[in-house]
């Protein structure tokens, strides 16, 4: 064993909305020690912790925006989120589900509560992040990845313990749903009261977990509750989870790409120049057309 | 106030001296989102140097329709200078879009600074002619072109609004309804989108 320990325990900040639909606490860029270099390649981490919406007829959401050089990973935990973007795809992504954009070259898109959802109302729980594209593949054409529940690979525990969920990645042989375009590990770990699991990662990966739902204790070490998340030293490989109670717990683990990173609103690049350029053509419509 | 000192160093070049007494005679506001800077009937009492963040200035006529004359984004400045100057009431709302840092600038700063600094005289001076010549080109934009070069225009002024104000406030500033905003947006897509 080689344990890799703890770094730091970020306790979640006050939430805010992203458009009317999202009331996220932001955990990657703006948390303690959590800025974009340290965490790389994951940029922005948004996590909308359980929180219920009253019945709505015009459903909530965020209208058409761009992004360019990046994807965006939507995680659903509880709720139904309406996807629509300028290439074309489209899709409703329930409890379980992902949906892994590559926005890449530049897409537009809008994200809403799916109508019947909205209408109903209902607790609504949901984690964003954005993964870096290197360099070479921030220009490349955008794609589009729906992954139902049915459809990611999972590793059973013994005795029926628990499940991790391989989104990305690769889990004790068991590969990952989604491609990527450099290593990431993203695991959605669901453990049964008392379950334990084992994980191993580079020492050089920035590796990171959130508790979506119960406690879990780490390393036989430290507890952590619900909504926080955890940063892992880049020193040792060794990881344990145990369940004090039923618990899910995101886990994030990929190489750091090092490269140059210039972030502006809906864009990440490498140069100022290049942001520059992606709000031109944003401007100029070379990203296409979304109707609102 | 890092934004507020370049342009008063470098822009207005103001030498180190000067620029320790004039910096005592400004006064610096946190304004959060929403907050009105001035309402129509007020005199405008000050400009406001946009530190970080974004204001509008704006009219709302009788049918309650508003009328967005100005944003002032970074290092922008946005006042009703006729009200200030002739202490006569504005006809002007200015209130900040996003939460936003301002310098409230006062005419007795102006004057003074102009006093000690004849490096500011003249800054203020072109800076008035500056003002002159962008509600001239505006003024001639609003009577005689169309939507888009309206729009080409704005993009060119403000790169990074599109990304953070609604379309509404876009086609309120421009003179043009939503509707003819997104048209416009629409066939600037279908003329420059290419799919990789």
């Amino acid at each position: 064993m080689n344990t890799k320990n703890i770094e730091i325990v970020v306790a979640p900040r006050e939430p805010h909305y992203v458009g009317d639909g999202f009331r996220v606490h932001n955990f990657i860029p703006s948390g303690y020690r959590l800025d974009m270099e340290r965490m790389d390649p994951f940029i922005l981490l948004d996590y909308n912790s359980p929180f219920y919406f009253p019945p709505s007829d015009k459903p909530r959401g965020v209208s058409v925006h761009p992004h360019r050089g990046f994807e965006t990973v939507t995680i659903a935990y509880q709720g139904k989120v309406a996807h629509h973007d300028s290439s074309g795809n489209s899709g409703v992504i329930g409890e379980g589900d992902v949906q892994w954009m590559t926005a890449a070259s530049g897409i537009l898109h809008k994200e809403y509560h799916e109508e019947k959802f909205s209408r109903e109302g209902g607790y609504f729980q949901m984690a964003q992040l954005w993964v870096n594209l290197p360099a070479k593949y921030k220009m490349s054409a955008p794609k589009y990845q729906g992954i139902t529940n049915a459809q990611i690979n999972k590793y059973q525990l013994k005795d029926n313990k628990g499940v991790i969920e391989v989104i990305a990645g690769n889990y004790r042989n068991i590969a990952g749903t989604a491609s990527t375009f450099s290593p990431v590990n993203m695991f959605n770990v669901r453990l049964e009261e008392d379950g334990r699991a084992d994980f191993s990662f580079p020492a050089a990966y920035n590796t990171a977990l959130l508790v979506v739902a119960g406690k879990i204790n780490i390393n036989g070490t430290q507890t952590v509750a619900e909504n926080h998340f955890v940063l892992f030293e880049n020193e040792g490989e060794d990881i344990n989870i145990e369940a004090s109670e039923k618990a899910i717990v995101l886990l994030l683990s990929g190489a750091p790409l090092n490269e140059p990173i210039a972030a502006q609103g809906p864009f990440v690049m490498n140069t100022r120049e290049e942001i520059a350029q992606a709000i031109k053509d944003y401007n100029l419509g070379k990203f296409g057309y979304l109707e609102e | 106030m890092q934004n507020f000192t370049k342009y008063l160093k470098t822009k207005a070049n103001i030498p180190e001296p000067e620029f320790q007494l004039l910096i005592k005679k400004v006064e610096f506001r946190n304004i959060e989102k929403g907050e009105v800077l001035l309402r129509p009937g007020e005199v405008c009492r000050h400009s406001f140097f946009v530190e970080s963040g974004l204001l509008r200035s704006y009219t709302v006529d009788d049918s309650g329709k508003e009328h967005i004359i100005q944003f002032g984004s970074e290092n922008w400045i946005v006042s009703d200078r006729s009200s200030t100057f002739f202490n006569e009431p504005s006809d002007l709302f200015i209130d900040a879009i996003e939460d936003t840092k301002v310098v409230l600038i006062s005419s007795d700063f102006i004057n003074e600074a102009s006093e000690i600094s004849s490096s500011f005289r003249n800054y203020n001076q072109i800076a008035l002619q500056n003002h002159i010549r962008h509600q001239q080109k505006r003024i001639n934009l609003l009577l005689s072109t169309n939507a888009e070069r309206r729009y080409m225009n704005f993009i060119k002024l403000y790169p990074d609004l599109t990304l953070r104000v609604p379309q509404w406030m876009i086609a309120s500033y421009l003179g043009i309804t939503p509707e003819s905003l997104s048209r416009v947006r629409k066939e600037l897509a279908h003329k420059n989108f290419k799919p990789n």
